[in-house]
C-alpha cells in the first residue's frame, strides 16, 4: 500500500519537476513578471502616499500596505494558467492520449501546476520583498506576521490552482472558458481583497467576501503583514483546509462527469 | 486617390467578414462579450470601493476614474475587435504565415491586422460607453472630443501593438515579450496621470507609450482644447507612422516559412 502510495507520489513529482524545469527556461517572462510586480507596487506606493496612509487604516503605515500588496500579486502572479493548459487539449482532442496515461488526467495536469508556480515563486517572493522594502521604505514594523504568510501563501496558491483546473475543466462543455476565468479572477481581486485589505470594504461587503473561499486566496496571506494575528491565521488555515477539500471534490465530480462525455463525442 | 478607395473599401471588407466571422458562433460571440464587460466591471469596482472610503486621490474624483476607465476601454475594445490581429503578429511573423498575405495584391500591414477579431472586445467598448455615460461626458458637445479621444486611444493601442510585436522580425521569439510591453502600456494606463512625475513620465510618452494611449485621450475628455486636440491627433499619427516604419523594415528582413495553405 506504501509503496503504491509512494509510486503514485513519484509520478506527479516528476510532473511537477518537468514543469518547473520548463518554466526555469523562460527567463524573458519570469524577468517580466517581476518587472509587472515592481510597476504595481510602484504605482500603489504613489497611491498610498498621496492618499495618506495614516488615513487608511488604524496602525497601518504606507510601508504595511505596499507589503500587503507585495504578498497578494506574488500569490497571483505564480499560479500559472492551467486551465488554458488544459482547454487547449480539450479542443485539439489530445486530451484522449493522456487519458490512457497511468497518472490521473487533471492531477497530472495540478502537479505540473504546482511544480510551475513553485518555481514562480522562489523568484518572485524575493523579488516582491525587496520591491516592498525599497518601495515601502523597510520591514513592516510587527514582521513577525511575514512568517505566518508562508503557510498561509501556500494554502492559497493551492486553492487557486484547484479553482483554475476546475474552471479547465469545464472546456468539456463550452468551447471557451476564458470568460469563467475572467469572472473567477476578478472576484479574486475584489472579494479577495488584492490591491488593499478587505478592512477598507465597507462592512457589507466585509461580510459577503469572507463568506466566500477569495480572501483566503488573497487577504490572508496579505493580512500578516499588516500585523502579527496567530489567531486570524489559525482561523484562516482552517477555512483554507475546507475549501481545499471541496475544491478536491468538485473537481473529481466534474473530471467523471467529463470522462463519460468524452466518451459519449467519440474521443 | 483611386488607391486609397481601394484600400478604403478593402478595410471595410475586413471588418466585414470579421464581424461575419465573430457572429457565426453567436452564442460564444455574446458569452464572450458579456462576460468581459461583466470583468471590467468587476475590476473597476476596486476603484469604487477606494473612492468610496477617500473620495479623492490626489486631485482625482471616482467621476475622473469613470472617465479615465471609459476612454481606455473602448479605444482597447477598438484595437482588439478591429485590430485583433495585430496581436498574433510575431506568431505569424516567426511562424512564417506572411507568406500568404504576400501574394495578396493589398497591403500587408493592414491585411494581417484586420485578419482576425476579438469578440471580447465588443464587452470593452460596451463598458467604455457605459462608464463615459456615468462619468457625464457623453453630452452633445463633447462627443466629437470623445470620438477623437477613444478613436485616437484605438489606433495607438493597434500600433503599439503592431511596434512591439514586428520585434519579431529582428529578434525572433519576442512573442512573451512584446505581450508583456503592451500590457505595462495598458497597464499605465489604467492610472491617473498624477502619479507619475519626472523619468517616469518620460518613460510613459516614449516606450511605454500609455501617455498616448490613456493619459492625454483622457484629458482631452476632461478639459477639451484645441491644443489637447492637436496633441491626440498628433500622438496617434506618429504611432501610426512608427508602426508603420517598423514592420516595413521589418517586412524587408523577412524570410518565408514556406508554409503549405490557402487564403480566401
Amino acid at each position: 500500500m506504501t509503496s503504491r502510495l509512494s509510486r503514485a507520489a513519484g509520478k506527479y513529482l516528476a510532473f511537477a519537476q518537468a514543469a518547473a524545469r520548463r518554466t526555469m527556461a523562460d527567463r524573458t517572462v519570469a524577468a517580466g513578471r517581476v518587472v509587472f510586480l515592481g510597476v504595481i507596487l510602484f504605482v500603489f506606493s504613489r497611491i498610498w502616499r498621496l492618499i495618506g496612509a495614516a488615513d487608511a487604516l488604524p496602525g497601518v503605515t504606507e510601508r504595511e500596505l505596499v507589503w500587503y500588496l507585495a504578498i497578494t500579486e506574488c500569490c497571483v502572479l505564480s499560479i500559472p494558467p492551467v486551465f488554458l493548459a488544459i482547454e487547449s487539449e480539450v479542443r485539439s482532442g489530445d486530451v484522449a492520449c493522456r487519458l490512457v496515461r497511468p497518472v490521473a488526467y487533471v492531477g497530472g495536469q495540478i502537479a505540473e501546476a504546482i511544480g510551475e508556480t513553485a518555481l514562480r515563486l522562489a523568484v518572485m517572493a524575493p523579488a516582491g520583498a525587496l520591491f516592498a522594502y525599497l518601495l515601502g521604505g523597510g520591514l513592516p514594523a510587527d514582521s513577525r506576521g511575514l512568517w505566518l504568510t508562508v503557510p498561509l501563501g501556500v494554502t492559497a496558491v493551492l486553492m487557486a490552482i484547484l479553482s483554475m483546473a476546475a474552471i479547465g475543466l469545464s472546456a468539456f462543455w463550452v468551447v471557451d472558458t476564458s470568460p469563467f476565468f475572467w469572472i473567477w479572477q476578478k472576484a479574486t481581486f475584489v472579494l479577495g481583497g488584492l490591491l488593499f485589505p478587505l478592512e477598507l470594504y465597507p462592512e457589507w461587503l466585509q461580510k459577503i467576501a469572507h463568506v466566500t473561499p477569495f480572501p483566503l486566496m488573497c487577504w490572508a496571506p496579505g493580512r500578516m503583514a499588516l500585523g502579527f494575528a496567530p489567531d486570524v491565521a489559525l482561523a484562516s488555515a482552517l477555512s483554507g483546509v475546507i475549501w481545499l477539500a471541496i475544491l478536491c471534490g468538485l473537481i473529481a465530480l466534474l473530471s467523471s462527469r467529463a470522462r463519460l462525455r468524452l466518451t459519449v463525442n467519440g474521443g | 486617390m483611386a488607391s486609397v478607395s481601394h484600400t478604403l473599401r478593402f478595410a471595410r471588407a475586413l471588418v466585414v467578414t470579421n464581424l461575419r466571422a465573430s457572429l457565426a458562433l453567436r452564442a460564444a460571440f455574446w458569452l464572450q462579450a458579456a462576460f468581459m464587460a461583466a470583468n471590467n466591471l468587476a475590476f473597476f469596482a476596486t476603484w469604487w470601493l477606494l473612492f468610496d472610503r477617500f473620495e479623492e486621490i490626489g486631485g482625482w474624483r471616482l467621476r475622473d476614474m469613470m472617465t479615465v476607465f471609459g476612454v481606455v476601454a473602448f479605444g482597447f475594445g477598438l484595437a482588439v475587435v478591429f485590430g485583433g490581429g495585430a496581436r498574433r503578429l510575431a506568431r505569424v511573423i516567426i511562424d512564417g504565415e506572411l507568406d500568404s498575405l504576400l501574394v495578396h495584391p493589398k497591403p500587408v500591414l493592414l491585411h494581417a491586422v484586420g485578419s482576425a477579431s476579438t469578440a471580447s472586445g465588443w464587452g470593452d467598448m460596451t463598458t467604455g460607453i457605459g462608464m463615459l455615460y456615468l462619468a457625464g461626458r457623453l453630452t452633445p458637445e463633447s462627443l466629437p472630443f470623445v470620438a477623437l479621444a477613444v478613436l485616437s486611444s484605438g489606433l495607438v493601442f493597434t500600433a503599439v501593438i503592431v511596434t512591439f510585436q514586428s520585434l519579431a522580425f529582428w529578434l525572433g521569439e519576442t512573442e512573451q515579450l512584446a505581450r508583456q510591453m503592451w500590457e505595462f502600456t495598458l497597464t499605465f494606463a489604467l492610472y491617473p496621470r498624477t502619479l507619475f512625475s519626472g523619468g517616469v513620465s518620460f518613460l510613459l510618452y516614449t516606450l511605454v507609450p500609455a501617455g498616448f494611449v490613456g493619459f492625454l485621450p483622457v484629458e482631452l475628455v476632461r478639459a477639451p482644447s484645441g491644443v489637447l486636440c492637436l496633441a491626440v491627433l498628433s500622438g496617434a499619427v506618429l504611432w501610426c507612422a512608427i508602426a508603420t516604419l517598423v514592420f516595413a523594415a521589418g517586412l524587408r528582413r523577412y524570410e518565408s516559412g514556406s508554409p503549405f495553405g490557402t487564403r480566401g
